[in-house]
Formats: structure tokens, sequence, C-alpha cells
């Protein structure tokens, strides 16, 4: 009896896995994400997938949920199944050894591969001729932010300085430690913003708290969370208010999940809550539809976006030019190719206008 | 209550009396046993003293209340796993059932006019109705959780782990829902966000949010569980011997699954809050949220050994970690120091606890 229904659960196991698989994988598009959870990515893979369902061609997602073993593992099962084409958003920018363990499996295979998304170095794209990235100059968004906070403060300095004491206090909050992009936006989006306001005669931003040498607040489970931002934020504004004098007066964010949730903090200790209230400049990253909506409420400052849509289209177009042998970057805007190994989906500034 | 007080002095007294009649060695020991005894009140006065004599703001009013709605926030889920731990398990799929009832909440409960809705044709639908949703599905994973561990007596981690891991899925999936793609979910009904992180009562200028009178609420009903019921006492039987409940004539399967339910009923509740007080969900929201409620437990003196805990030991936990989160950002401690002194934490209260339950036997 046991052993019968052992048997007709693995049945039923099998068919609901070869159902999932859509039966014949030979020749799939594999694509792999470092993870599902994460806001943006899901938008890109959206679009991606309204395309290649459209297409009509084979393609398979994964999660790697994180975690480099685990999609190097995948990458390897995809090529065992005979994947005609790798498009990898790889997990570990830390270093090039994954991104180079993976080219070098699908070279030995002869199937292109697409990084895109997360930084993956020049050196590793150009030791394979079937290689191209696509993704963003990880640095610009930092610059773009650091820029859009020079401009908006010096335009309306005073009204900013809350305390008047001629200088802008701020409080840095970053998704990760480790992660290159994220260590960029934190860096340059103060350092830019600096320049700007240093041309204007203005001095530079000072942190809110002189005794942390870092400079920044950071996500300890390295998820970029609105949590951590709320907790962080309520903690900060029990020792900093208007009523103490020493407010925090900008509160700049590596994307909008922080930034939304610094917000949230604010706005349960009656800050940035629409008009009549007292309201925080508050700069993320990313143009989410929720931070979108909180700068046209008045009650977020501005965010840099990325293109998803774009994003998915050149890799999709890059993809299918592999596929068909035509030319690689046959089809995409001339101005976003970088030498002859990456396509830049450009940035811009959203600030509601 | 007079008498009461006359027979705690009574009892204070003659206690007075016989530590006076002891043999020094005897003496010496029962000043250590009561310092280990009481070790977590001990470390957190210190640690109280340090930060303020530090940081003179530490004990502001201000930052009282925030550590307490800190803490508020962080005991619904707490005071769910407990009940679990009691019974000799644990529940890892807390963090993740937080993620999908805020998901599921803030979902249901966008502005009408919000131009990124998930359900676009929605109106906002009336709060207490979304609140007996999500504790339903809390629920619902509670007895999926606890019907497997009674019925097939898989230990809890298992079963956890599985249900963590399907739960997940489904907040994924949850949010791919519609025209969302997978976004992050805000743009939540004022009646919302009001009812949970809106003013309770303002003292001096700093505002005491909803959600703390929640939680005391909560509390207050766990206590009260815990406690006064046959399905408290029972709930501690079966921790302490599941053999002997069984004998005794406990129905062990069902106490076994209402724990987990009530268990799931606080995730439940904890993702109505969480949804509200974040006020952006996403798929990370919830994200190890067990591992401090775990930690907090068993800082709190709620046993892996099974059988003891107390719901003012969770309370202390909760708060103590609370306080060293403030603590160290109010001090500008390296974060990462964060990890080292929880694991520290977490390794002596745990070892303090021990060393009473091997006195005992």
């Amino acid at each position: 009896m046991k052993k019968l229904a052992a048997i007709i659960l693995s049945i039923v196991l099998i068919c609901s896995l070869a159902a999932c698989g859509g039966g014949d994988s030979a020749g799939e598009i594999s694509v792999f994400y470092y993870t599902f959870s994460d806001p943006y990515i899901s938008t890109v893979r959206a679009a991606m997938d309204a395309i290649l369902d459209e297409s009509g061609r084979n393609y398979n997602n994964y999660d790697a949920n994180g975690n480099q073993t685990t999609q190097t593992e995948q990458v390897q099962t995809a090529l065992a199944k005979n994947s005609s084409l790798l498009i990898v958003n790889v997990v570990d920018t830390g270093s090039n050894d994954a991104a180079q363990n993976i080219v070098d499996l699908a070279k030995e295979k002869n199937v292109p591969v697409i990084f895109f998304n997360r930084s993956v170095d020049e050196s590793v794209v150009k030791s394979y001729d079937k290689c191209a990235f696509v993704g963003t100059d990880y640095e610009m968004a930092g610059h773009m932010q650091g820029e859009m906070i020079g401009e908006f403060l010096v335009a309306n300095y005073d009204q900013y300085d809350l305390n008047k004491d001629g200088k802008i206090s701020y409080v840095m909050f970053k998704g990760q430690e480790g992660n290159q992009e994220a260590i960029a936006r934190t860096q340059y989006a103060v350092e830019d913003c600096n320049t700007i306001l240093k041309e204007a005669g203005k001095p530079e931003l000072s942190f809110y708290d002189s005794a942390n040498s870092n400079r920044y607040l950071v996500d300890q489970a390295g998820q970029w969370s609105a949590a951590a931002a709320t907790d962080y934020m309520s903690t900060i504004l029990a020792q900093y208010s208007s009523a103490n004098n020493n407010m925090v007066e900008l509160v700049i964010a590596n994307n909008d999940d922080m930034a939304l949730g610094a917000i949230s903090a604010l706005q349960t200790a009656g800050y940035n809550n629409g008009e009549g209230t007292t309201i925080i400049p508050v700069f993320g990253v990313d143009a989410t539809t929720a931070a979108q909506d909180k700068i046209k409420e008045g009650n977020m400052a501005g965010t840099i976006k990325q293109d998803a849509d774009g994003m998915a289209s050149s890799i999709t177009t890059i993809a299918f030019n592999y596929l068909d042998e035509k030319d690689t970057f046959d089809g995409i805007e001339s101005d976003n190719i970088v030498g002859d190994w990456r396509v830049n989906i450009p940035y811009s500034t959203y600030t509601g206008n | 209550m007079s008498e009461i007080n006359v027979s705690q002095k009574n009892n204070l007294s003659g206690r007075i009396a016989s530590f006076r009649a002891m043999e020094r060695a005897d003496k010496r020991r029962t000043i250590i046993d009561t310092l280990f005894n009481n070790a977590m009140y001990i470390i957190i006065f210190i640690a109280i003293i340090f930060i303020t004599i530090r940081e003179p703001g530490f004990l502001s009013l201000n930052s009282i209340v925030n550590i307490i709605s800190l803490t508020a926030a962080k005991l619904p889920i707490a005071l769910g796993i407990g009940g679990a731990i009691v019974l000799t398990g644990t529940d890892i799929s807390a963090g993740r059932c937080v993620g999908l009832t805020a998901c599921i909440a803030a979902s249901l409960l966008q502005m009408a006019n919000y131009p990124n809705k998930m359900f676009p044709d929605l109106d906002v639908m009336p709060l207490w109705l979304v609140l007996l949703l999500v504790i339903a599905v809390g629920a619902a994973v509670g007895f999926v959780n606890g019907f497997f561990v009674a019925k097939f007596k898989l230990h809890p981690f298992i079963v956890t782990l599985s249900t963590q891991l399907i739960v997940y899925g489904m907040v994924l999936l949850y949010l791919m829902n519609g025209t969302n793609n997978g976004q992050t979910l805000s743009g939540l009904d004022s009646s919302y966000t009001d009812f949970v992180r809106g003013p309770l009562f303002t003292i001096g200028n700093v505002s005491v949010p909803k959600f703390v009178l929640y939680a005391i609420i909560l509390t207050v009903i766990m206590w009260f569980i815990w406690n006064k019921t046959k399905f408290g006492k029972n709930m501690f039987a079966v921790g302490s011997n599941e053999e002997a409940a069984n004998v005794s004539g406990v129905n062990v399967f069902w106490t076994i699954v209402l724990v987990f339910v009530l268990a799931g009923i606080m995730y439940g509740i904890t993702g109505f809050f969480e949804g509200a007080r974040i006020s952006s969900c996403s798929s990370n929201t919830g994200l190890n949220y067990e591992s401090d409620a775990i930690a907090a437990c068993v800082i709190g003196g709620v046993s892996f050994v099974g059988g003891t805990g107390k719901i003012s030991g969770i309370v202390i936990g909760v708060l103590l970690l609370q306080i060293i989160f403030v603590g160290l950002n109010f001090l500008s401690v390296d974060q990462n120091m964060l990890y080292i002194i929880k694991g520290l934490i977490i390794l002596v209260a745990c070892a303090i606890d021990m060393r009473k339950y091997l006195a005992r036997k």
C-alpha cells in the first residue's frame, strides 16, 4: 500500500515537472535571474517574458535566489539539456570568477551568453566571441542622483536648511555591503552633490551623526529593504527632530524601497505628509511605480529611472541576433553601444515634472 | 490587595531570614544563582546605564517611545513562535508568512484612485474584512504546519522549512498578479495606515503609534491563553513530555495543530501591521523575521528543551534585541558588531537557561 502510494506520488511529480517544462526543452533560451524578489529585475522579467512569449520561442526562467552556487548549477543543468542561449543576471559581482566560470562552461558547448544588469568585467565578456553585456553604466545612477540632489538643494537652499546653520545634514541608506552598485551610489551621490554645492558657494553636506565614520547606514541583511530603512529612520528621529533643532535635512537612499521605508518612518513622526507638514527631501533610485507616486504626491523629492522595457528589448534583440546568426548588435541604437562588447541602457532623472 | 502585600512582605523577610541563617558557601551559591537566574534583566540594566552615560539622549522620551514601538512591531511574531518552541519545535516559515500576509493586506487596501493598483476595479475593502482574511491565511499556513507535525510526527524544522519555501513561492506569484509585475506594493489607503501607525496619543510632542496598543492587547490575550486556559496548560504538558500528556488524556494532535494555528494567526496580524508600518511591501518583506523572533524567545527563557517559557520572557527578549539595535545606533558602533553582540547574547542566554534546566535535573 505504501509502495503504491509512493509510486503514484512520484508519477504525479514527474508529470507535473514535465508540464512545467513545457515539453521539449532542447534548444530553449535559458534566462537566469539573480533573484526573483528584486522589484526592478521583476519588471525586466515581465517585459522579457512578454517579448519571448510573443516570439514563440521556447524559454525558461531560473531563480538563483541570491546564491551564486545555485546559479552556476542551474547553468550547468541548462547546458546539459542543450540550451541554445544563456541570458545571465549574474549573482556575484564582487569578483570575475563566477562570470568567467559561466563563460567557460558556455564556450565549451559553443552557446552564446548575454549578461545583463549586474556588472561583468570587460575582460570576461571579451574572452568569448559569442558574449555580450547589456546593462547600465552602474556608476551613472550615483552620479545622476548626486547631480539631481545638488541642483535641487541649490535652487532652494535656505528652505531645506531647517535649523539655518548654513549646512545640510543628511543620512545615507546603503542597500548592501560589497555590492558595486551600492558602493558607487553611496559614494557618488554625496560627492557629486558636494561638487555642485561648492560651485554655488555652499558648504558640503554633513552626515547627521559625526561619530559615524562610515557615513552610511546599511541594510544588515543586504536586501536593500524598506523595513531596514524604516527601523533606522525611526531610531534617527528619536534623537534628531525639528523640535531639537537638529533634524536630518536630507535623506538619500540607494534604491526606492529604502527611500519609501524612510518616508514611512518620517510620516509616523509627522513629517512628509503632504501640505502643512515639514517635507524632508528624500531621494531614491529605480523609479518604481510606488516611488513615482510618492513623488507626485510631493512626499518624495526624486529618483533615477532605469528603463526596464529598454533593457528587456535590447537583451532579446541581441539574443535573436545570435540565434538567427545576424550581427550581434544589429538593430540596437548605436549611441548605446560601448566598444564592441556592451550596450548601456541610459538612466534618466524623475522628479515628477 | 493589602493581604497580598503582607504575604509578599512576609515571604521576602522570610527569605532574607533564611538567607541569613545559611552557611557561607550556601550564601555564595544563592547569590550566584540569583544573579544567573536574572542575568537578562541585569544585562539590560547594565546596557541601558552604559548607553545612557555615553549618550544621554538614549533615555529621552522620544527614544523610549521609539524603542517601545520597535518592540511592539516585532512582538506578535515572537509571541506566535514562542508556542512552537514550547513544544520543543520551531517555526521558520514565520517570516515568509508575514511577507505573504503583508502583501495581501497591502494589495487589498490600496487607495481607490491609486494608478498602480494590483486590483484596479476593487474599492478599498473594509479593514476588518482584510484583517480577518490575513488572519485566515496565516491560520491556514499554521494549520498545514501543525497538521504535518502532529499527524506524521515530522520535525517542525522540516515541515516549516517546506512551508517557508511554498509560502515564498506564493508571495512571488502573488506579486506578479495583474499588471504589478513583481513591483513593490504601495499607495496604501489612509484608513489603513492611520489605523496602524496613526498616533494613539501624544505626550510632549512625541506621538505613540497605535500598533503599540494592539501589541499590548495581543500580549495580554496570549498571556491569558498560555496561563489561564486548558489549551495553554495542555501546550506546556505536551511540550515537557508528549507521552505523559497523551497518557493523562491530553489530545496531543489538536494541541499541536492549534499551537501552530495560533502562531499563524500571529503572523497574519504581524503582516497586517507590517504592511502599513513599512508602507511598501515586496517579496523581501518579512525575510528572516523568524530568526530575530526565535532569538528573542530563547533570550527570554523560552527553552528548546520544551515545556518552559513565559510571555513576560518573550517581551523581555524582544525588548533586549531592540535596545541593542537602538543603543548601538546611538553609540555609532560599527554595525558589523551588531551580529557579534547578538550572537553572544543568544549563546549566553541559552547557556544560562540550560544551566537552570540541568540544575533542576
